[in-house]
């Protein structure tokens, strides 16, 4: 199962683990996972419980891990897991702020508790609160935040002390789609503008698909597939065609399709097309019938592209293996 | 959403882009020295709102009041002596103090563990042992700070007025001393209380149980106990209480306290290693419930 992400050329993976397995009694929550991170942003895929947390949480030196191996940043995870809490920001997944403090002073506070000192803290505090995007309010106490400024105040703690990577637990939960937006472009700006490596969780695929230059995919604490983001969206080689009317019309074009020597079957409103038989396989013929076909029946023709793969299809795949 | 606006003029003039640190980073112990002083100081309010000033300020005020009047007293009408000891005059402000403790530990214990940023902490470098033993001294500190205030300027006074300075020393040095083990024992049963209870009406209801209540009833029973001619009972009863293992040793060390069943010979000795358990206790128990939330 060991799989490889991440632009390794020339440095020690961020984080590498190796058998990492941790049960709580009857409960497995990780089961022998290898996995091996790189630099950029790397999205932690799985539903809830599928053991992300979890992961961060070991990878941290807060649970022991019940068997394996891992190291992040060339640290082993047991013998130098203060190392490795100096050099890596956390940004928990549930409400973590004083209500009563100011985002301003806490994030100071933090910064502080990252061993910086007093002055480098608070100019770092207001760097990093500029980048998240707190303004005015960074002043006010966080008990009157919105979920979005609360988002923002967390992520701005993690930050403040200038990780070499970052944790990210579901930093969109509970967000608008503008704040959500707003947050995904933040995460993909820390992972290639800061030159921060990022570990970022969903339970949502299409986010990560957005952000992230690879993912992991946990699917009930074991290792579902682990590659580049591009693996995972790369063209399947089929064509998606779609005609004006109905689904009179859409067969229509698929019998006649057949005729021609494609393979193909309706999928929506479309007509998905097989990748064509080693007759058929020269650049643009098959692009040629199809055109050809409708002009034919005179059907209009509305769209005619590639069809890309879903993160959903690894969940389809990974179900169909065990 | 300024996220939105800073993308859309990019050319802002104060958008310097992120700027790397690479400054000096403090170790573990001079982190562990911000995280004790910055307690120190939130016990006491400052740093934090106006309101939560008011509370630990007024009760070192009234507990401070008397000594400055005794103060007064001695330098103005040249007393002898002073009207009273050291560790008399804390045993004397007891509610005082233990209302400080039950009331102030919940901003060192309960805090960070309610609104769940313990989990900010313990990603950092500090570890949960080093995290709590930081806190317990803070809080150590602090009502040591607000049992010694009057006892020095009680000091002050009796140096004003003249009095036997080496007298006056060793009286205030056993006093301060029996000072230490107390704020220990409060600190530990104070802070262990408030980790648990996490609301802050529960954790004062708690410690006010723990060490009012508590010392009450041992002083009762040691008073019954004395009156029937069985003091052995009273003795064993003072073992219970941080209150009365201060007030027995400070009897028994002479120390101007009057109990009425003071510990002697091997009895003094074990109040002393029963007070060394319990704060050891308290320590292992803070420890434990740190350790415990991190993993969570």
């Amino acid at each position: 199962m060991a799989v490889v992400t991440g632009e390794l050329i020339g440095h020690a993976p961020v984080i590498a683990t190796a058998g990492l397995t941790k049960h709580y009694g009857s409960v497995h929550a990780l089961t022998d996972l290898t996995v091996t991170v790189g630099d950029g942003v790397t999205g932690l895929v799985g539903a809830n419980g599928a053991g992300k947390s979890t992961l961060i949480k070991i990878l941290l030196g807060l649970l022991e891990p019940t068997g394996g191996h891992a190291s992040v940043l060339g640290h082993d995870i047991e013998e130098a897991s203060q190392d490795i809490r100096r050099l890596v920001g956390y940004m928990p997944e549930h409400d973590c702020l004083p209500p009563d403090v100011s985002a301003s002073d806490f994030v100071v506070h933090m910064a502080r508790m990252s061993g910086l000192g007093a002055s480098s803290a608070r100019e770092r505090a207001a760097d990093v609160l500029r980048h998240v995007g707190l303004e005015e309010e960074r002043y006010r106490p966080m008990g009157g935040y919105s979920t979005g400024m609360k988002q923002r105040a967390k992520l701005a703690q993690a930050l403040v002390h200038d990780p070499r990577l970052v944790f990210l637990d579901e930093p969109t939960n509970g967000l608008d789609p503008a704040a959500r937006n707003d947050m995904l472009r933040l995460v993909q700006r820390i992972g290639s503008d800061f030159g921060i490596a990022v570990l970022v969780t969903s339970h949502l695929l299409g986010e990560l698909e957005q952000v992230s230059d690879h993912v992991i995919v946990l699917d009930g604490g074991r290792l579902l597939r682990s590659s580049a983001t591009g693996d995972f969206l790369k063209q399947t080689g089929n064509l998606l065609v779609e005609v004006v009317g109905t689904e009179t019309q859409r067969d229509q074009l698929g019998e006649a399709l057949a005729k021609a020597g494609l393979t193909c079957r309706p999928r929506g409103a479309m007509v998905a097309v097989d990748p064509p038989p080693p007759d058929l396989a020269g650049a643009g013929v098959a692009h040629d019938i199809i055109r050809d076909v409708a002009a034919e029946l005179g059907l209009g023709l509305m769209r005619l592209q590639p069809d890309r793969g879903h993160l959903e299809d690894v969940f389809l795949d990974g179900g169909a293996r065990v | 959403m300024s996220e939105r606006a800073e993308l859309g003029r990019p050319g802002i003039i104060h958008d310097l882009g992120y700027r790397r640190y690479d400054g000096r980073r403090d170790g573990t112990g001079t982190i562990a020295l911000t995280l004790f002083t910055t307690g120190v100081r939130h016990v006491y309010g400052l740093g934090r709102s106006g309101k939560s000033k008011i509370l630990p300020f007024l009760l070192l005020g009234m507990s401070t009041l008397p000594a400055l009047i005794v103060v007064g007293v001695v330098v103005l009408t040249g007393l002898s002596e002073l009207p009273v000891t050291y560790a008399g005059y804390v045993s004397q402000t007891q509610l005082l103090i233990s209302l400080f403790a039950a009331a102030q530990a919940p901003v060192l214990f309960s805090r960070d563990l309610r609104h769940r940023s313990i989990v900010l902490y313990l990603a950092r470098p500090l570890s949960a042992p080093v995290f709590a033993i930081t806190r317990w001294l803070s809080l150590i500190v602090t009502i040591l700070l607000f049992m010694s205030i009057p006892s020095v300027l009680l000091f002050a006074g009796a140096l004003l007025a003249g009095l036997d300075v080496s007298d006056q020393t060793t009286s205030l040095l056993k006093a301060l001393s029996l000072q230490v083990l107390l704020a220990t024992l409060l600190a530990g049963i104070t802070g262990l209380i408030a980790s648990v209870s996490l609301r802050r009406g529960f954790a004062v209801v708690g410690s006010v149980m723990a060490l009012i209540v508590l010392s009450g009833v041992v002083t009762a029973v040691q008073g019954i106990s004395d009156a029937q001619d069985s003091e052995g009972v009273g003795v064993v009863a003072g073992l219970f209480s941080p209150w009365s293992l201060h007030n027995g040793l400070a009897d028994a060390w002479d120390a101007g306290v009057s109990t009425f069943t003071p510990p002697d010979g091997a009895w003094t000795l074990a109040y002393v290693l029963v007070g060394l358990l319990m704060a050891a206790a308290c320590g292992l128990g803070l420890v434990a419930r740190f350790q415990k939330v991190g993993a969570r």
